[in-house]
């Protein structure tokens, strides 16, 4: 699309907007902004109605807000109700780090490494963005003792298109495979958080049908999520709710295995949170999901025996026979 | 549609650094073009670019039409930003304070901080709290909890690996090997990295007189010694990947259906493969010994199969067989 105006980049135009609605005390309306702000005041044609300016003004707000940046809209007191006079601004007391919000050296390297943990992934162009505002504050890292590099690397491909409903507050449907089933049935729900817990990640989330919460494994998720409407999501801190959920249902369903001693299952399935020694040899095992932990421990061979419950056991046995069927 | 998404993307990161970088400089008297190339982890052409941006920004004129006054726009140094690669700001609009964080910036580096929970520098639960608060509080609306996730760091594993980084002293340890054996190992520890759930220590093995990476779940008895250290982190170059080839690794072929490659994780690094019919791949893994390889194949019952060497696909069968007995 060839054209002989200058091209103002998009950055430069944004900077140019937060400038302007920063230093009005009274805001901006939408035409102030078109004839003076750079960026617009190229395109715009006065006397013609400017409906790509429009359109461009819309995707601005949105980009900034995603980004932090809280674009007010308020209609001036003399002329309620007529959104054509609609004016914006930026408080700057929403806008600026509040006075009392601080970081020693050592917050600061400790918050800089939290968000470092998502380099890889959906996440981290958040995780970047928050990096250069933490570098803002001109602490500067302190040097670290020893060296590390956490990382948080999603593997399960729904994690993305999860994470993204959950931001933009939309329904979504996907396919789930429930455990000991052959075929996936289709699900709709109200995403509301993704767990972390025991090595996996679990979606949080309002089932649509029967109105309850329930947790899904991201890895029993088949096929695309699909998003659907807007809708309204419950206060509340869901991720923590969710934790607790699954850590008292870790509480609740328990297993009896007998462990080969100082073997890796011994060190690996004995220093999980949900792990009790009932003596040297036999561990009391809390699981969220069985049949996921029947596929871990037929990865533990001869190392692991499981004494209870029977239906864990039979799932142990029935996975070992089909190994040895592929393999004999 | 793909294009202007990389757009919008590339300019919201830019965006994003001008809003940090700008407050970062009228914080100080002066920088230089690499002091700040460092400080923010960018090219030194990224700060050129917006030194050069910043400059010819300002708010809209009073004069609707006109451009605005220099009193209206930034202004900097030109001879010390053109002659000494020097950047100082001799006008500042707006933007002395640093920016809020986003709803989603904050929710990313605030899941961070619950997964370092059990890193010595997290200092306890209670340093996280108040972290996580402050952070609520400097952020533009209401963190999104998208995510929560449960630490699988070990405090007093990492809190002993990080006294003998301070005082620089070899660790010794007893290691369980992948093949079961126990070894005694001294080493001079370099880096802590993690993956989701699965913690681990790099550092020099005077063992094996090379670098070594070790699961912590899998460290027992570890020791600071009085010895010390001969390596250090900031004079051995570590790879990206965690698992470095020692050169003697064994090719293992495996058949699995392409929608479980993702399971295959590390085993991923350095393989090849070859796609066969009904959605299948021959994937070739580089492993260190057959016993890495039958704890893969025993976790994934009828979707990984073990194809060649004979030796291999016998470990695979002799290890269920193995655990069947035990039920038998």
């Amino acid at each position: 699309m060839p054209s002989a105006r200058p091209t103002i980049p998009v950055e430069d135009r944004l900077f140019s907007l937060i400038l302007a609605l920063l230093a009005s005390r009274i805001g901006l309306g939408k035409s102030e902004i078109f004839e003076t702000v750079r960026g617009y005041k190229e395109q715009h044609r006065p006397g013609e109605q400017n409906l790509s300016l429009d359109r461009m003004f819309e995707r601005d707000k949105e980009i900034l807000r995603e980004l932090g940046v809280p674009v007010e809209t308020f209609e001036p007191p003399d002329d309620p109700g007529n959104n054509q006079s609609s004016r914006y601004r930026i408080p700057r007391a929403a806008f600026e780090l509040p006075a009392d919000v601080s970081f020693t050296p050592d917050e600061t390297g400790l918050l800089a490494l939290a968000a470092r943990v998502w380099r890889q992934g959906s996440m981290s162009a958040e995780a970047r963005r928050a990096l250069f505002k933490l570098d803002a504050l001109g602490v500067g890292d302190p040097d670290p003792v020893i060296g590390y590099a956490p990382r948080l690397r999603p593997a399960d491909v729904s994690f993305a298109a999860l994470d993204a409903a959950i931001s933009a507050s939309r329904a979504v449907s996907f396919d789930y495979l429930r455990p000991g089933r052959a075929e996936a049935t289709p699900r709709q729900v109200v995403p509301l958080a993704l767990v972390l817990y025991d090595g996996r990640w679990h979606l949080y989330a309002v089932h649509e049908e029967s109105g309850q919460r329930r947790t899904y494994l991201l890895r029993r998720i088949v096929g695309p999520v699909t998003e659907r409407a807007v809708v309204e999501v419950p206060d509340g801190d869901h991720g923590a709710e969710a934790l607790a959920g699954l850590t008292s249902l870790a509480e609740s369903q328990r297993a009896e295995l007998l462990v080969a001693v100082g073997s890796d299952a011994a060190l690996r399935l004995g220093s999980r949170p949900t792990a009790r020694w009932i003596d040297a040899s036999h561990l009391d095992l809390g699981y969220v999901d069985a049949a996921i932990l029947a596929d871990e421990l037929v990865g533990f061979g001869p190392e692991i025996r499981v004494i209870a419950p029977e239906s864990l056991k039979a799932a142990v046995v029935e996975r070992l026979q089909r190994v040895v069927a592929t393999h004999g | 549609m793909a294009k202007p998404r990389a757009e919008r993307l590339l300019s919201a990161d830019r965006l994003s650094f001008l809003i940090a970088f700008v407050p970062w400089l009228a914080a100080r008297e002066r920088s230089t073009v690499a002091e700040a190339a460092r400080h923010f982890g960018v090219t030194e052409d990224l700060i050129r670019q917006t030194v050069l941006l910043v400059a010819m920004s300002g708010r809209p004129g009073e004069a609707r039409w006109a451009d605005p006054l220099p009193d209206e726009m930034f202004d900097i140094d030109w001879d010390a930003f053109d002659e000494h690669d020097e950047l100082v700001l001799t006008h500042v609009l707006d933007l002395e304070t640093a920016p809020r964080f986003s709803a989603r910036e904050a929710a990313a580096v605030i899941a961070g901080l619950q997964y370092l929970a059990g890193l010595p520098e997290s200092a306890g639960s209670a340093r996280i709290a108040a972290l996580q608060d402050k952070l609520s509080r400097g952020t533009a609306g209401t963190p999104v909890r998208v995510g929560a996730v449960s630490t699988g760091a070990d405090p007093q594993r990492l809190a002993r690996i990080r006294e003998a980084a301070a005082a620089g002293h070899q660790l010794e340890f007893s290691y369980l090997n992948e093949q079961g054996q126990r070894e005694r190992r001294t080493v001079d520890p370099l880096r802590v990295e993690s993956a989701d759930d699965n913690w681990y220590l790099r550092a020099w093995c005077h063992l094996r007189d090379a670098v070594r990476t070790f699961r912590l779940d899998r460290i027992t008895d570890l020791d600071v010694t009085e010895l010390p250290v001969t390596h250090t982190g900031d004079d051995v170059a570590l790879s990206d990947d965690l698992f470095t080839p020692a050169g003697d690794e064994l090719d293992v072929v495996v058949e699995l259906p392409a929608d479980a490659l993702p399971l295959l994780g590390d085993f991923l690094i350095d393989a090849e493969f070859q796609e066969l019919a009904g959605a299948r791949v021959r994937a070739t893994l580089r492993v260190a010994h057959v016993h890495g390889v039958k704890r893969l194949a025993a976790r994934m019952p009828g979707i990984v199969t073990v194809i060649a060497p004979a030796e291999a696909r016998d470990a695979v069968a002799d290890w269920a067989r193995a655990a069947l007995q035990a039920y038998s």
